[in-house]
């Protein structure tokens, strides 16, 4: 493994110039990825249609993807990215790897070659689950990120499999009749891991050196490694600038998406998360930071906390449950081997 | 890894429009020599157009790794591939079972993207070839025609399901931007997919293509089949497909699949038509090559019958498909029954319409009836080819246009025959119908 500071220092394939939002999550989990993938492996990508995709890859814009400024010399360094459609990423991805792999098979490439495909959760969980769960099955050896800010968000907000429920989306809207998202999420961890992925976690960059550290042993996986990525997105969950960091931490900590590493044969834990509810901060505070869930919260003037709005607390209650269930089927899956 | 973060030694690259190429990141010379052949001579077999379609693709050596999904009537393709490859101890060519048509098509584009130089190909059907079309339709502009893409014709819409070969899949996607080529015949199969990679790889028109036959008719029905060694396949083939000039995710510094502006879309799209212009001419040139070599029949816009010397025919008859072989087994007859002249032309090249060609060869009949073999809402797919190659000429000949053979049904002597009678009332001056519907002998 290497060092968190050496790493620091790699050049990212993931370049200035995108459109993405400030403080968008996504931004900074790829600076991330691209940093630990410039490890002397020539680099693919592939990436679905979604936030990351439009806002990087815009052609008359600038493409924000490549390995620096440098000579082109280093074949390590070049860098090459596919966009398909939604679902298309995984199958992409694997299909890049078993192209190097016959080619090295034959004796036709010499130079290591990594291939690190991503989806938004939009695009994993709802359109493209047939994509990502059999790409997995057949344990293609890839890594995979899915960037969940539980939403269509570059289509305008939708609804997703993976959206945290109550929250407010635009085609799950906050009426008389409905309070936001009426659905428990998809339960993609434990999906990822029944299909047969050599290594699942679910860790956002709040969690800086967990999060490098994890996608360097992704890289290092002999099938397919899958990353959950936490993706506090600043205009879908509607929060006030520079609380990214803050909300995906808050987020991990109260048990809505707890960072959680695991791998095949070895186990897994779930980390800065504790199984007892008194031990975490409350769901409150977290929902009371987006105005996704301002139905369901609002800050009390006395003690400055966020509290269930009146009328509201029964479903602040099935959300609490719905948290504490997340948090205790983690520690549960964390057993598997 | 840490070790290989030691800079290896520079690799000679050039730029193109599309990024840097890296032309020594793959050499394909050991995939060449790793090919074992088929067929060190040329043999006569016997086979179904699946497993003609099947030795093609098993023949080159280009081709070595084949993803699928079995689809009715297109599935013996996969699983003969399959068996062989299984019977190949040690060998290196590699199947990819997929969970979907839709994953294969994403598959062929992630894996011609990486390679360019190698040739990915499936076979397909029906709805299989629907499923797919959201990624068709990104591969026909993709440039990558490095993709061979086997259509075994089935009728799609599944109310009612129908298995049997009718081309209203491949006429369904005409705009998906691939070239496609039908065949009829075992031997035109074997020899359409050999060419198929010439003619998408060609570097003026990099286009995948889309050869297609008939399900159950072609695909399921044993003839006899000249096969050639693969040696001369090679050789051939070789002449044709260059190393593509632009990179691939393995050998690129390059990015596939950008989103554009709408102002930027045009010249990606005037791109996509030029590049499908350019099949006109070099599609003669590749199937001129092939019978120099071979001694059979290469590619061509069309196969005809029956016209006179001066190109001149009374009642010519325009479709696809092996039903035209009914047709030309009774032509004869039926021309010196009725004292007319008849003449018939079997199209081969769908997707571009070869215009220019087929307007020359039917600008002297007199009445030219289309036979259409798949559903469409108004006078037929073919009939408005036609009719649009027809327009510019001074005293067209008169359209006549029939539905036949749908749902892969058989269009019998009887059948044509009322046909003909039918166009022959078009010569007669009568008034006749938009469009009239055939099965059986039978107008229904």
């Amino acid at each position: 493994m290497s060092g968190y500071k050496e790493i620091a220092l790699r050049e990212s394939c993931f370049r200035p110039g995108s459109t993405l939002c400030p403080g968008c999550m996504e931004s900074i989990a790829l600076q991330n990825v691209g940093r630990v993938s410039d490890n002397g492996a020539k680099t693919i990508f592939t990436i679905g249609t979604s936030c990351a995709e439009v806002s990087s890859l815009a052609f008359p814009n600038v493409v924000a993807w490549g390995r620096g400024d440098g000579s082109p010399d280093d074949y390590a360094k070049s860098f090459a990215i596919i966009h398909n459609v939604f679902e298309s990423s995984p199958t992409l991805a694997e299909a890049a790897r078993d192209v190097s792999d016959i080619l090295a098979d034959h004796g036709a490439i010499e130079r290591p070659i990594q291939v690190i495909g991503a989806s938004g959760d939009g695009g994993a969980f709802a359109i493209g689950l047939r994509s990502l769960l059999h790409t997995i099955n057949r344990q293609s050896r890839i890594t995979f990120l899915v960037l969940v800010n539980e939403i269509f968000a570059n289509t305008g907000f939708q609804y997703s499999p993976a959206t945290t429920p109550f929250a407010e989306t635009s085609t799950t809207p906050v009426g008389d009749a409905q309070m936001g998202n009426p659905r428990i999420p998809l339960d993609y961890i434990h999906l990822a891991i029944a299909a047969g992925a050599g290594m699942v976690a679910q860790v956002s960059p709040a969690y800086g050196k967990l999060f490098v550290k994890t996608i360097e042993r992704a890289l290092e996986c002999k099938s397919t490694a899958i990353i959950f990525v936490p993706a506090p997105c600043i205009s879908g969950w509607k929060f006030e600038d520079g609380e990214t960091v803050h909300l995906a931490e808050l987020g991990a900590q109260c048990g809505v998406y707890p960072a959680f590493i695991w791998e095949r044969g070895k186990g897994g834990s779930v980390k800065d998360c504790s199984e007892a509810t008194a031990e975490r901060p409350p769901v409150e505070e977290f929902l009371g930071l987006q105005r996704r869930f301002h139905h369901l919260v609002q800050k009390d003037p006395q003690s400055g906390k966020y509290v269930a709005r009146a009328g509201r607390e029964a479903d602040v209650e099935r959300l609490k449950e719905w948290t504490q269930s997340n948090v205790e089927r983690l520690y549960r899956l964390a057993t598997l081997q | 890894m840490k070790d290989s973060i030691t800079p290896a030694a520079p690799m000679a690259h050039h730029a193109t429009p599309s990024g840097e190429i890296y032309p020594d990141a793959v050499n394909l010379e050991p995939v060449r020599a790793a090919h074992r052949a088929l067929h060190e001579t040329r043999e006569t077999i016997t086979a179904d157009g699946n497993t003609a379609a099947a030795i093609a693709t098993l023949q080159m050596w280009r081709c070595v790794l084949f993803a699928g999904f079995p689809i009715t009537p297109s599935t013996k393709w996969i699983e003969t591939v399959a068996a062989h490859v299984a019977q190949q101890v040690g060998g290196k060519k590699r199947v990819k079972l997929m969970e979907a048509e839709h994953a294969v098509a994403d598959y062929l584009v992630g894996s011609a993207a990486a390679c360019r130089d190698l040739i990915f190909p499936t076979a397909t059907s029906s709805v299989g070839l629907d499923h797919m079309t959201e990624t068709t339709r990104s591969l026909g502009a993709s440039g990558l025609g490095n993709v061979l893409l086997i259509d075994v014709y089935r009728a799609t819409a599944n109310f009612p399901l129908c298995i049997e070969g009718d081309p209203s899949d491949t006429l369904a996607h005409r705009d998906d931007g691939f070239i496609q080529i039908a065949c009829r015949g075992k031997q035109q199969i074997y020899d359409t997919v050999l060419q198929s990679p010439c003619l998408g790889m060609n570097h003026e028109i990099m286009t995948p293509v889309m050869p297609g036959y008939y399900g159950i008719k072609d695909s399921h029905r044993n003839a006899r089949l000249t096969v050639e060694p693969d040696r001369e396949i090679h050789e051939f083939q070789d002449r044709w497909i260059k190393p593509c000039p632009f990179p691939g995710l393995i050998n690129g510094d390059t990015a596939f699949g950008n989103c554009v502006t709408s102002r930027h879309f045009q010249g990606f799209k005037i791109s996509q038509k030029q590049r499908m212009d350019r099949v006109l001419d070099v599609l003669p040139q590749i199937g001129a090559d092939f019978e120099r070599q071979f001694g059979r029949p290469g590619l061509a816009f069309f196969d005809s019958t029956g016209f006179a010397s001066d190109g001149s025919a009374d009642l010519t008859v325009l479709t696809l498909g092996p039903d035209f072989g009914t047709f030309e087994f009774i032509r004869e007859g039926y021309a010196k029954k009725t004292g007319l002249k008849v003449a018939g032309v079997a199209m081969r090249l769908l997707t571009p319409f070869p215009r220019e060609a087929v307007r020359k060869r039917l600008e002297r009949s007199k009445v030219v009836m289309v036979v259409n073999q798949a559903h469409h809402q108004g006078r037929g797919h073919l009939t408005l080819d036609v009719a649009d190659a027809l327009a510019d000429v001074t005293n067209p000949p008169r359209i006549v246009s029939v539905f036949a053979g749908l749902g892969g049904a058989d269009v019998s002597e009887a059948t044509w025959e009322q046909m003909l009678d039918h166009g022959r009332g078009a010569l007669e001056g009568r008034a006749l119908p938009p469009w009239a519907f055939f099965h059986e002998g039978k107008a229904l």
